[in-house]
């Protein structure tokens, strides 16, 4: 590790890696946490703990240990012969991603990191090898999924939260009703969320497996606990407000799972580019997969812990606050179909992104009348920031490569 | 973290929660100035009637505030229009309350003939109860208003809604025919009062008729909020 330093080059990446780590902490991670936050569930304070711990062990414990050099083959890397141009593309591709990141973040917009380092690949790619490079059709996928993502999550989102209304909500005693459903209703979310940890997490690939082996266990758990623990103690003078102390408890646990499943995907996205330029360090070569080593992960992790900590609260301010004034149920309802959402898709092999899926959830609890107000302006500079990230981060990719080619 | 606090997307329902709480008070108020006329205790009546001015000043900046935060930017379970529409009819229910200790203001209601003034005084005094009735009602509508979207257009909670539209229409009905045996009184007995007392207590009761008159179009425009 110490010799592996002082290789100037690998040294840089390692730096910059942090740096996007830190700036996939600041803007994505605190996504995970910012519905709970927003509906009251949990203290900002107690958000960054908790988003920064299990961040962390995500990254570290359940990170690839194998990753894909050129994250999702976005550019061809077999038209790359000169292991100089991992090296500066890896930098390049890693800087611009995160100096987007930290511009998102200062206005406090959640965009995807996964497409800010598609970005940033894609922009070196095309200045070292033209636009031939370029996997269009994945390319194309990474578009699909700007409108889907967001499509899908407000669909999903209004009907369940039009079905929790219409279970528990719009029932003559919601109190009641709340102790027969919602223990369904967490056991529903609870079957998603073993699903996700089998297939996110652990990353397996069968969806049938994920389902019966780990999503129905969790689920059935789920729902006995709950049902038990709300068979008694639940007492309330404002039935409304009953109901949301039950679902505020459960919103703790979906965030924290989406938090360690984040962890745990998205520190590819720094170390991705760092693991390229280790194999070259220390190989010579530029292959398409390398194993990680585990110090590697490690500091993807304390990265993205140290963003959340020093810039998250930035995000989970706009999602969970300047978007819409949540209730738990709402929050709950959120969490809970942008997981579906991306555990469908992700097994059905459609791209979508968590960030887009979760604001298209927000909008369609709105649509539900679920909220009693969204602010259009932000939502606009949303969706506005999702259709520049891939060309902005593509551009300052292009420059930086550029520098580093003449220069080094 | 007070940046937490700075930049929330408030919904506008406790804020006109809060306006209909001042024009509340500012009915109850005039009704305790009416209630200080009924006595002969005419200082008192100016002050309660000086207060239902300050109260209604400030319902207004309450209104203004609420107009402002409404920005056409937000995107609410319940159309923009019919929300600016309410609040300006809950205004207006204050401002009525306002006219009426206006009049309070310009005399002393004295030199009633005789023989009408016990009737004269019940008349006032029952639809000044009724109206801050209906002020009333109309703060349990805006605050049930809030409970339907909290219930997401629950049905029951949209049932309860519309027992308080109808409790306000039958107030205001009831002030309505008070008001027309009112102004027969006043018209059979004009011939025993000067022009501008006969004026001055026909304007009370208008004006305290008015306060009804502006919680039923309130109680229109929260029937309207349901039907998106």
């Amino acid at each position: 590790m110490i010799e592996l330093l002082s290789d100037p080059w690998l040294f840089i990446t390692i730096a910059v890696g942090l740096f996007m780590a830190w700036a996939i902490g600041a803007n994505d991670a605190a996504n995970s946490m910012s519905t709970a936050v927003g509906a009251g569930a949990i203290t900002p304070k107690q958000a960054v703990i908790i988003a920064g711990v299990l961040e962390f062990t995500g990254a570290y414990l359940f990170g690839k240990s194998v990753t894909e050099t050129v994250r999702k083959g976005i550019i061809d890397a077999s038209q790359i012969s000169d292991p100089n141009v991992i090296v500066y593309g890896s930098i390049a591709a890693l800087l611009a991603a995160s100096l987007w990141l930290l511009f998102a973040s200062k206005f406090g917009l959640p965009v995807s990191t996964t497409h800010s380092i598609i970005g940033g690949i894609v922009g070196y790619g095309i200045v070292y090898a033209g636009t031939s490079i370029v996997n269009w059709g994945k390319m194309a996928q990474v578009i699909a999924s700007w409108i889907l993502s967001p499509i899908f999550g407000a669909i999903v989102a209004f009907v369940v939260i039009k079905l929790v209304s219409k279970t528990i909500l719009q029932q003559k005693d919601p109190i009641e009703s709340a102790k027969k459903w919602a223990p369904v209703w967490i056991g529903l979310a609870f079957v998603v969320i073993g699903s996700m940890f089998y297939i996110k997490v652990m990353h397996g690939k069968s969806l049938f497996i994920a389902v019966s082996r780990y999503g129905l266990a969790a689920g059935v758990g789920a729902f006995l606990v709950s049902f038990a623990l709300l068979r008694k103690n639940v007492k309330a003078t404002d039935p409304y407000w009953g109901v949301e102390a039950i679902f505020r408890k459960v919103q703790v646990l979906t965030s924290a799972y989406v938090a360690l499943s984040h962890g745990a995907n998205d520190v590819a996205n720094a170390i991705g580019p760092v693991a390229a330029v280790y194999a070259v360090a220390t190989m010579g070569l530029a292959g398409m997969k390398v194993p990680v080593p585990r110090w590697i992960l490690a500091m993807g992790g304390l990265g993205i812990a140290v963003g959340v900590a020093t810039y998250g609260y930035k995000v989970m301010e706009t999602v969970g606050k300047r978007i819409t004034e949540l209730t738990n149920t709402r929050g709950f309802s959120i969490d809970f179909s942008a997981a579906t959402v991306v555990l469908v898709a992700s097994s059905l092999g459609l791209p979508i992104s968590t960030t887009h899926t979760v604001v298209g959830a927000v909008i369609g609890v709105g649509l539900a009348r679920g909220v009693k107000a969204i602010n259009k302006d932000i939502v606009k500079d949303i969706v506005i920031s999702w259709f520049v990230t891939v060309p902005v981060a593509a551009i300052i990719a292009g420059i930086v490569f550029k520098i580093l080619m003449i220069v080094g | 973290m007070q940046v937490w606090t700075k930049l929330f997307a408030k919904s506008p329902f406790k804020p006109l929660i809060k306006h209909a709480e001042v024009v509340l008070e500012a009915v109850g108020t005039l009704e305790k100035a009416l209630g200080a006329w009924e006595r002969g205790e005419y200082e008192k009546m100016r002050e309660y009637a000086r207060r239902v001015d300050d109260l209604e000043d400030f319902a207004d900046r309450i209104k203004e505030e609420i107009r402002d935060s409404l920005s056409s930017k937000l995107f609410m379970p319940v159309n923009r229009g019919d929300i600016l529409g309410y609040l300006e009819m809950q205004d207006k229910i204050a401002d009525a309350a306002e006219n009426t200790a206006k009049w309070l203001l310009v005399r002393d209601p004295n030199n009633i003939p005789e023989d009408i003034k016990d009737e004269v005084r019940t008349l006032i005094m029952t639809m000044s109860q009724e109206s801050i009735k209906a002020a009333k009602l109309v703060y349990e509508a805006i605050v049930q208003m809030d409970r339907v979207i909290e219930s997401g257009f629950g049905e029951k909670e949209i049932e309860r809604e519309y027992a308080i539209i109808k409790e306000i229409e039958s107030v205001e009905h009831k002030i309505d025919e008070l008001d027309t045996r009112f102004m027969e009184i006043i018209f059979k007995n004009s011939a025993k009062m000067e022009w501008g007392l006969g004026m001055y207590l026909l304007n009370i009761a208008k004006t305290i008729s008015n306060i009804s008159d502006k919680a039923k179009d309130a109680a229109e425009r929260i029937r309207l909020m349901m039907n998106k």
